[in-house]
C-alpha cells in the first residue's frame, strides 16, 4: 500500500470516512473524477430522502427545485399526453432524475413517482448556488460536467430530429 | 366520501397541524425569551461573519479554523474598543449623572413659567393644574437620571453576554448547515422542496438585512462621533454611539437620534448654536448615509416601500417595544416572501 493511498485513508478517517453517500455520489457522471474532500463537501448539500410505494416524488408542472439520485428502489416517470398518464421511463439504482431543475425553477417535464420503497438522494438548487458561492473551482467542475451532459443531450435530441426529417 | 374528498380533507389537517407545531414553537419561545438574549446575540453575529466564513473556507481555509481565527479577532476587536470608548463614555456618563440635578431644574424653570403662561392665557385651565402635573414628571426624570448608575452595571452585563455569545456563534457557523440540514429532515416528502427554497429565501432576507442595518449603524456612529467631536460638543462619543445604535431602525431611528442629541446638548449648555451644530452634524451624516452609505452597503437589502418599513415599525414597537421596532422589517420581509412561495407550490402548482 503507498503512502499517498495510506495519509488518503487517514484523511478519510479523521473527516469521518465514505459513509453511505459518497460511494453512490463516486458513481454519479456529473461528480466524476471529484477528489474525497469535494465529495466531502457535497454530501453536505445532499439530504436523504425515503418514498414510499406510490408516493409522488414531483408532480408534473410542478417548480423544480433540484435533482434526485437513486440510492436503492424504483422510480417510474410519467407524462400527460392528451389527457392520458404515460410512462416514459423507469429508474432504478444509481440513477440520475430532474437534473435540469439544478439550473432553473422551470416546471418539471414529467411526474416522478416510487414503485416500491425507495431511497433517494436529494440534491436542490438554493445548496448548490449556495456551494458554487463558497467554492467556485469545485462549482465550476459541477457545472462544467453539468453543461456536457446537457449538450450530449442536445446533440441526441439534433440527430434524432434529423433522421425524422 | 369521495377519495379526492378524503385526500382534500387530509391534506387540510396535515396543514393545521404543522401550523399548531410552528405556533407552539413560538409559543415556546416567546415563554422563554428572557434566555434567548445570547442566542439573539450569536444569531445575528452569525449573519455578519458567515460570508467572511465561506470567503476564507472557498480560498482553501478549513472551516473550523476560519472560525477560530474570526472569533479570536471578533474578541481582539471588542478588547480594543472597550478599552479605547470605555473611559470616554465612562466619564461623560458620570458627568451627565453629577449634572442631571441642575438639568432637572433647567427644565423645571423653563418649562414652569411656560405653562403659568398657557395657564393665564387659555383661562380654562384652573391655576396650578398643569404646573403640578409637570412637576410630578420632573420628578419622575429626576429619579430615572439616579438610575444611570446602574446603566455602567447594564453594559458591563452586555459585554459579558457578547463574550459568551462568542461560544454559540462558534457552533452556529462551524455546524450552522449540518444543524439546518438535521432540522428539516423532519420535513414531509411532500412540503420539502417548498420549505427548502422557504427557508434560503428567509435567510437571505434576514441575512442581507441585518448585514446591511448593523455595516450602515456602525459607519453612522462613526461619522457622527466624528463629526461632533470635531464641533467641540461635549457627549459626542454617548451621542455618536446613540445615534449609530438607533439607526439600525429605519427611518425612527435617525430621528430619535435628532431628538436625544439636540435636548441632551440643550439640557447641557443651553446653547442655541450647539443645538444647531448637533442637528447640523446629524443632517449631514443623514445626507451621507442615504447618498453614500445606504445605497451601498444597504442596497442589496430588502426591497420594500418606505411608508410600509414606517407602518411595520410602529406595529413592532406598538407589540414589543424596542425588540419589535429591530426585528419586524425583516420579519414583514420573510412573512412576505413566504407567502410568495407557498402560493406558488400550494395553489399555482395544485401542491395543495
Amino acid at each position: 500500500m503507498g503512502r499517498k493511498r495510506i495519509s488518503g485513508l487517514i484523511v478519510q478517517k479523521i473527516r469521518g470516512g465514505e459513509g453511505d453517500i459518497i460511494p453512490v455520489l463516486r458513481n454519479i457522471s456529473l461528480f466524476e473524477g471529484l477528489t474525497f474532500r469535494d465529495l466531502k463537501k457535497i454530501e453536505l448539500i445532499v439530504h436523504k430522502r425515503t418514498f414510499m410505494p406510490g408516493e409522488v416524488v414531483f408532480y408534473e408542472r410542478q417548480p423544480g427545485t433540484g435533482m434526485y439520485i437513486i440510492k436503492k428502489g424504483v422510480i417510474k416517470l410519467t407524462k400527460t399526453i392528451d389527457e392520458e398518464n404515460a410512462k416514459i421511463a423507469e429508474l432504478g439504482e444509481g440513477e440520475v432524475f430532474g437534473e435540469m431543475s439544478l439550473l432553473e425553477d422551470y416546471p418539471r417535464s414529467a411526474q416522478a413517482t416510487a414503485v416500491e420503497k425507495t431511497e433517494a438522494l436529494g440534491i436542490f438548487r438554493p445548496d448548490l448556488f449556495d456551494l458554487i458561492e463558497r467554492n467556485p473551482r469545485l462549482g465550476s467542475k459541477i457545472l462544467l460536467k453539468l453543461s456536457q451532459q446537457l449538450a450530449n443531450r442536445l446533440r441526441k435530441t439534433t440527430e434524432m430530429r434529423l433522421k425524422e426529417v | 366520501m369521495e377519495k379526492n374528498e378524503f385526500q382534500k380533507l387530509w391534506r387540510s389537517f396535515e396543514i393545521i397541524t404543522i401550523g399548531c407545531v410552528l405556533f407552539g414553537i413560538l409559543l415556546v419561545l416567546y415563554l422563554i425569551r428572557g434566555l434567548l438574549t445570547p442566542f439573539i446575540i450569536a444569531f445575528v453575529i452569525t449573519f455578519f461573519l458567515n460570508p467572511v466564513v465561506d470567503y476564507m473556507e472557498g480560498e482553501g481555509v478549513n472551516r473550523t479554523l476560519a472560525v477560530i481565527f474570526l472569533i479570536v479577532l471578533t474578541l481582539i476587536f471588542l478588547f480594543v474598543l472597550w478599552e479605547l470608548t470605555w473611559p470616554t463614555i465612562q466619564t461623560e456618563i458620570s458627568s451627565f449623572q453629577k449634572n442631571a440635578p441642575s438639568y432637572a431644574s433647567k427644565i423645571q424653570d423653563g418649562l414652569g413659567r411656560a405653562m403659568k403662561l398657557l395657564e393665564k392665557n387659555t383661562g380654562f385651565i384652573p391655576e396650578g393644574v398643569l404646573q403640578k402635573a409637570m412637576q410630578q414628571k420632573i420628578n419622575d426624570l429626576s429619579s430615572g437620571t439616579r438610575d444611570i448608575g446602574s446603566l455602567l452595571t447594564i453594559v458591563k452585563e452586555a459585554v459579558r453576554t457578547l463574550i459568551l455569545s462568542q461560544v454559540v456563534v462558534f457552533f452556529f457557523l462551524k455546524d450552522g448547515r449540518r444543524i439546518r440540514k438535521a432540522l428539516i429532515a423532519y420535513v414531509p416528502n411532500k412540503y420539502f422542496e417548498t420549505f427548502l427554497n422557504l427557508i434560503y429565501e428567509i435567510d437571505k432576507q434576514i441575512s442581507n438585512y441585518i448585514r446591511g442595518q448593523f455595516t450602515d449603524a456602525f459607519f453612522v456612529g462613526v461619522l457622527t462621533i466624528i463629526g461632533l467631536y470635531l464641533s467641540g460638543i461635549s457627549y459626542a462619543l454617548f451621542i455618536g454611539a446613540v445615534a449609530g445604535i438607533v439607526n439600525i431602525v429605519p427611518y425612527i431611528g435617525p430621528l430619535m437620534a435628532f431628538v436625544f442629541g439636540s435636548l441632551l446638548v440643550f439640557i447641557d449648555t443651553g446653547s442655541l448654536i450647539n443645538i444647531i451644530k448637533v442637528v447640523g452634524v446629524l443632517g449631514a451624516v443623514k445626507l451621507i448615509d442615504s447618498m453614500v452609505l445606504s445605497p451601498l452597503v444597504v442596497g442589496r437589502s430588502v426591497n420594500v416601500h418606505p411608508l410600509m418599513v414606517i407602518i411595520v415599525i410602529s406595529v413592532g414597537g406598538l407589540l414589543h417595544g424596542i425588540w419589535g421596532m429591530l426585528l419586524s422589517v425583516p420579519l414583514y420581509c420573510s412573512m412576505r416572501v413566504s407567502s410568495r412561495i407557498l402560493y406558488r407550490g400550494f395553489v399555482e402548482y395544485g401542491n395543495w
